[in-house]
């Protein structure tokens, strides 16, 4: 955070001969409070060792400026706040993406009224994806980089370079202090009480009548780490944008029909599909008598392939290797490298594929031969015996136009039709034709016999028809099946992993430091902790009983601060 | 120090604004979103009725209009004999005009072209994969693409004579 109102034009150069960079504030090398503000205060403010953030300048550029936005904590704590606020207006109305197949132009006004066309004109029905939320995410990623570097390099710098005898008013304005007077030289003094610290941990260096002990410096990394992990969270969050890295399809997979992936050169076939449905005594008391139908469970028996030629040629079939095999139900895609396949939903509306009527003289039943007829997509000719069936017309929705002449009403094979033209022994020598419903329920709803009975002018010679359920191919089921790919993902749990194991250096460990004088037999005693002084003073207090000066753990409280004035 | 530091600041910065502009940028125009009018056309890879497979490339350097149609949607028939008359008109001038026949086999949209006497180049999409990239929704629908391969106007709904004349004239001015 940036330092008060008051420009901080001051000799940088401490009275121990160091030349600070500006903006520090206590003395790299001796720790001599250097500002007004760090010399008024009865406690030093020990934030980054009192040492100058890398961004401090006394003219900065264009770029210092830019660089010193980013650095400011109080910048980022906005932002924070901004992105908050922002991701909660998201949560209002449901998002966008949450719906299979809206138009959002209409949606929001017919679902949610004014307010919601409001709530989407604002651009607030995608605020995940929209460019302000994005950008400020990035410019939270850009200060957590930068507010990180600019602390944490000079904050390096300052422990590894520590220098052992510290100035006196660094000493007495610490929060742990101690004076009292010691009877011998102070060099054997320190050398005396050396292994008692080492004891406790801590590393001691000394300097003749000086002391600095130190233990578990790295816990002043753990922000910088939780730091690193939280930019690998948002750099995979961004990532995910990537081509390749991210998909969440929902597709339609007929029975015994190896579907596309798409963007992918998988393919998944639904080998069969299983529904078992509530009986009517299973049903809670408010379905019962009602007719509903409430699927129990529900299983794709999928199988994934992996293309490896003709994938992209239209001309050919593609050669599918199996990989693998899974039963797939709710709660238990198959899981493949990755790529998920999630159940969803399902249709038992069964799809017709092939038939193989027989050719049959409709007077005495004698068969011709049969035919096999692919619905979606059938052949020009056929032989059945000595006749030959040419097609001329096929439709996959017959139904009248308003000509009252036969058309396509959808590509869906709902109602496939073919007309052909039958030529053979005892028709007209020009041929019959006839045309042909596959499917029961279209024969009795277009009266196949009475418009064919109309074509040959009057009763057919012949007709087509399946003699056994043998001769029919067709899909059961359609199974719907949510395909999702994140392949981000690892890289969101490594950055949660780095960020735990920084909070953890942060939280359940504490950087102590402990430095001591002696100036003719005066000892001066500081100590710094970034947090449990309890404990802090308790060890020095126990440290001090070893050397036989009985302290109170609680006068080590440095009383020069606010306490003062009530004792 | 001075420097180093300086060119470690920009280097930062420098990355920051990349990462920036790229993810701001694809939320913005979203990798799989369809094109839109102004932008460049999808790209498609077709079998044609003549059996060969066909793509957008094939046609660079050409203002193409493209007609997605289907045999059971009534105005997509209604418009296929101005889409005919045009393409004698223009088909000389550099303009091709491709119908792009929407879930349906060959031998319907056969007989279709037959019936109807449709010329120009039909090309057929049974899985729906050009109308996926083109984002078609209801037909016909009709992309008119510039010569460098622009997206000019898209056309929802039946195409008359006349309108569909000055559609291709202005797209023959806009190279």
């Amino acid at each position: 955070m940036s330092q008060g109102s008051k420009p901080l034009i001051q000799n940088t150069k401490c009275d121990c001969g160091h030349q600070n960079p500006t903006g520090t504030v206590l003395c790299e090398a001796c720790g001599k409070p250097l500002t007004e503000e760090a010399e008024a205060q009865p406690i030093l403010e020990m934030r980054y060792d009192g040492v100058a953030r890398r961004s401090q300048k006394e003219n900065p550029g264009i770029i210092d400026r830019v660089w010193n936005f980013f650095s400011s904590v109080k910048v980022a704590i906005y932002l924070i706040l901004l992105t908050l606020v922002g991701s909660s207006l998201g949560t209002i109305f449901p998002q966008e993406s949450t719906f299979l197949n809206i138009d959002p132009s209409v949606y929001y006004k017919e679902e949610y009224g004014q307010l919601g066309h409001i709530y989407y004109l604002l651009g607030l029905s995608h605020t995940y994806t929209s460019w302000w939320f994005v950008l400020l995410l990035v410019m939270i990623g850009a200060s957590l980089v930068i507010c990180s570097l600019d602390r944490v390099l000079p904050l390096y710098k300052a422990l590894s370079r520590q220098r052992i005898p510290k100035h006196m008013s660094f000493l007495t304005r610490q929060k742990v202090v101690y004076q009292g007077q010691v009877q011998e030289d102070g060099a054997d003094w320190v050398e005396r009480i050396k292994p008692i610290i080492k004891k406790k941990g801590y590393r001691v260096r000394t300097d003749g009548g000086t002391l600095l002990a130190e233990k578990q410096r790295f816990s002043r990394w753990g922000p910088y780490v939780l730091h690193i992990g939280l930019i690998i969270f948002l750099l995979a969050v961004l990532g995910r944008n990537l081509p390749g890295l991210h998909m969440d399809e929902h597709m339609a997979f007929p029975q015994d029909e190896p579907v596309h992936i798409k963007n992918t050169s998988y393919y998944l076939l639904n080998d069969g599909f299983k529904v078992e449905f509530y009986t009517e005594d299973d049903m809670p008391e408010e379905f019962k008598g009602k007719n509903k139908v409430l699927p129990k469970e529900f299983q794709t028996q999928a199988i994934l392939y992996m293309c490896e030629a003709n994938c992209d040629d239209l001309d050919k079939e593609p050669q599918l290797v199996e990989l693998t095999r899974h039963n797939i139900e709710v709660n238990h895609p198959l899981n493949y490298k990755g790529l998920k396949a999630y159940q969803f939903d399902y249709d038992l509306t069964p799809i017709l594929r092939t038939v193989s009527p027989m050719l049959i003289d409709s007077k005495s039943g004698k068969e011709y031969g049969k035919i096999t007829l692919s619905i979606n997509d059938p052949q020009r000719e056929y032989q059945a015996g000595e006749y030959t069936l040419t097609l001329t017309q096929s439709f996959t929705d017959f139904g009248l136009g308003d000509n009252g002449k036969p058309v396509n009403l959808s590509p869906n094979p709902n109602a496939p039709a073919f007309l052909f033209l039958i030529k053979g022994p005892d028709l007209p020598k020009e041929g019959v034709q006839y045309f042909y419903f596959p499917k029961q329920i279209d024969k009795e709803r277009f009266n196949q016999e009475a418009i064919n009975a109309q074509l040959a002018g009057g009763e057919a010679l012949v007709k087509l028809d399946v003699l056994s359920m043998d001769d029919v191919d067709f899909s059961e089921s359609t199974t719907y099946l949510n395909i999702r790919v994140d392949k981000a993902m690892p890289f969101i749990w490594v950055g949660c992993f780095i960020g735990m194991i920084g909070l953890i250096m942060g939280f359940y460990f504490t950087h102590r430091r402990i430095w001591l004088r002696i100036d003719n037999g005066t000892l001066t005693l500081g100590a710094h902790t970034n947090k449990n002084w309890f404990g802090l003073r308790k060890e020095i207090s126990a440290i001090l009983k070893q050397m036989n000066i009985e302290v109170d753990e609680k006068s080590l409280e440095n009383n020069r601060g606010t306490k003062h004035e009530s004792n | 120090m001075g420097k180093s530091k300086k060119s470690v600041q920009i280097v930062i910065l420098l990355a920051i604004i990349l990462i920036g502009v790229y993810a701001v940028a694809t939320v913005v125009f979203g990798s799989d979103e369809v094109p839109k009018v102004g932008q460049k056309a999808a790209d498609f890879e077709l079998q044609g009725m003549d059996g060969n497979v066909h793509t957008m490339s094939e046609y660079e350097g050409k203002a193409r209009v493209i007609n997605f149609w289907g045999t059971y949607c009534p105005p997509c028939v209604r418009e296929m004999p101005a889409l005919q008359a045009q393409w004698e008109k223009w088909s000389s001038q550099g303009v091709e005009i491709i119908g792009i026949n929407v879930g349906e086999n060959k031998m319907t949209v056969e007989n279709f072209v037959a019936q109807t006497g449709v010329k120009f180049p039909i090309l057929m999409d049974p899985k729906r994969n050009a109308v996926a990239s083109f984002g078609v929704g209801p037909m016909p629908t009709t992309f008119f693409v510039t010569a460098s391969g622009k997206i000019d106007h898209i056309r929802i709904g039946e195409l008359d004579l006349n309108t569909l004349d000055k559609q291709i004239e202005q797209l023959v001015n806009a190279k």
